[in-house]
């Protein structure tokens, strides 16, 4: 999601103390995962809103160069996937980490994004071609 | 360019949404335009690729840090005494603690999810799970085969009175771990094989491995288990819980 360790550690962080220091407004009718996601997904979103139009991604999980074994047809395509995904928007990116990643069902996305159901479906299905015409354009389909 | 129809049905099928009658639409579509069979084989290939990204552990320390930071705050304190409706003062504390263990629970087993995508050489699993004989009386749920790549076999779910297990009846020729995620909830399975080309005996020898999932629920949800030899992704496959206990 935020596609920089340092990041991704301070946001891992903050999830959990402020998970810890809100615990009394978790709602036990709801999913806990959800609830505990929701935050995560706040404070990523908010760390990628704080960055600069043009912040480098960290050269840590930045192109490297391949090792032997990476050239396969389907490492590449997921590579390019990986590359893909830091373009579209945080939004429609994630949909995506719901759902591909994290594996949750549409209920659970929308408890999570706090959306209806089919705005969520809609949203990955936008998402979804997204990636597609980014591949495509680029010629890695 | 596909019209939107095409591509709700397209996605739909995807996610395992289509009926009968849906399924016969796509068909009739995809018979008769090239353009949406184009678009829903890139859209498959383009899931399935993601579906297969394994989850990354958070770096060591980070649990330990996040876990020592918390007995330095304030405890939420000034909101223990509400209570949620319906529930009497007697409750309350069992709740309370409830909670705690629930956040830890979730700082272990959902770790993960800010971290994915972002290439660690170290797997160092939320959870971990050694192999065992399956249960006999354990009824098939549902399997798939393992074709492609270095891990080749079949994965198949069981359930019994209790829970359900995965039997790996699998071959490689360098051990394999794997990686079971079900609506977050992530579990990593040591030695499904042990390499050399054979099946896999993880737990007595000549007898595929078998492992439990303890607290993966049974509503139909997909669990996508994930090959994992040296570090890396080498095959997966997805299975359909069982609906209802």
């Amino acid at each position: 999601m935020l596609r920089n360790v340092e990041d991704a550690r301070d946001v891992a962080q903050t999830t959990f103390l402020k998970a810890f220091e809100h615990l009394a407004d978790y709602d036990e009718t709801r999913k806990f995962y959800s609830w505990l996601y929701r935050i995560a997904l706040n404070e990523s979103l908010d760390t990628l809103g704080a960055r600069k139009p043009f912040d480098p991604i960290s050269g840590d999980e930045e192109d490297k160069t391949p090792g032997p074994e990476q050239r396969a047809e389907g490492d590449q395509l997921s590579r390019a996937i990986d590359e893909a995904l830091a373009r579209i928007k945080p939004e429609y990116r994630a949909v995506i980490t719901l759902r591909h990643f994290m594996h949750l069902s549409y209920q659970d996305m929308g408890e999570i994004l706090m959306l209806p159901e089919k705005t969520v479906k809609s949203r990955l299905y936008e998402a979804r071609q997204l990636l597609r015409e980014d591949l495509l354009l680029r010629g890695a389909t | 360019m596909a019209n939107p129809g095409q591509l709700v049905l397209i996605n739909a099928e995807i996610d395992g949404d289509l009926d009968a009658a849906q399924r016969a639409e796509l068909a009739r579509t995809l018979l008769a335009d090239p353009k949406a069979r184009e678009l829903r084989d890139d859209l498959r290939r383009l899931c399935q690729t993601l579906d297969a990204v394994p989850l990354v552990d958070p770096p060591p320390g980070l649990q330990e840090s996040i876990l020592a930071a918390m007995p330095q705050m304030a405890p939420p304190l000034r909101r223990l005494g509400d209570r949620p409706a319906g529930v009497t003062r007697r409750y309350a504390p069992a709740i309370t603690v409830w909670r705690y263990a629930a956040l830890l629970a979730g700082l272990l087993i959902a770790g993960g999810v800010m971290f994915e995508l972002v290439r660690s050489p170290a797997l160092e699993p939320s959870e971990l799970a050694g192999t065992i004989a399956l249960d006999p009386a354990a009824t098939l749920v549902d399997s798939a085969q393992i074709a492609r790549g270095p891990v080749s076999g079949r994965v198949s779910l069981y359930r019994d009175r209790a829970a359900l297990t995965l039997r790996f009846e699998v071959t490689a020729s360098t051990p394999i771990d794997a990686r079971v995620s079900s609506e977050g909830h992530i579990l990593q399975i040591l030695a499904v094989t042990r390499g050399g080309g054979t099946v896999s005996d993880g737990g007595t020898p000549g007898m595929p491995a078998a492992a439990a999932l303890p607290g993966v629920a049974m509503h139909g949800q997909d669990i996508t288990v994930t090959f994992i030899s040296d570090g890396r992704r080498v095959g997966s496959a997805t299975l359909r819980a069982p609906a209802g206990r």
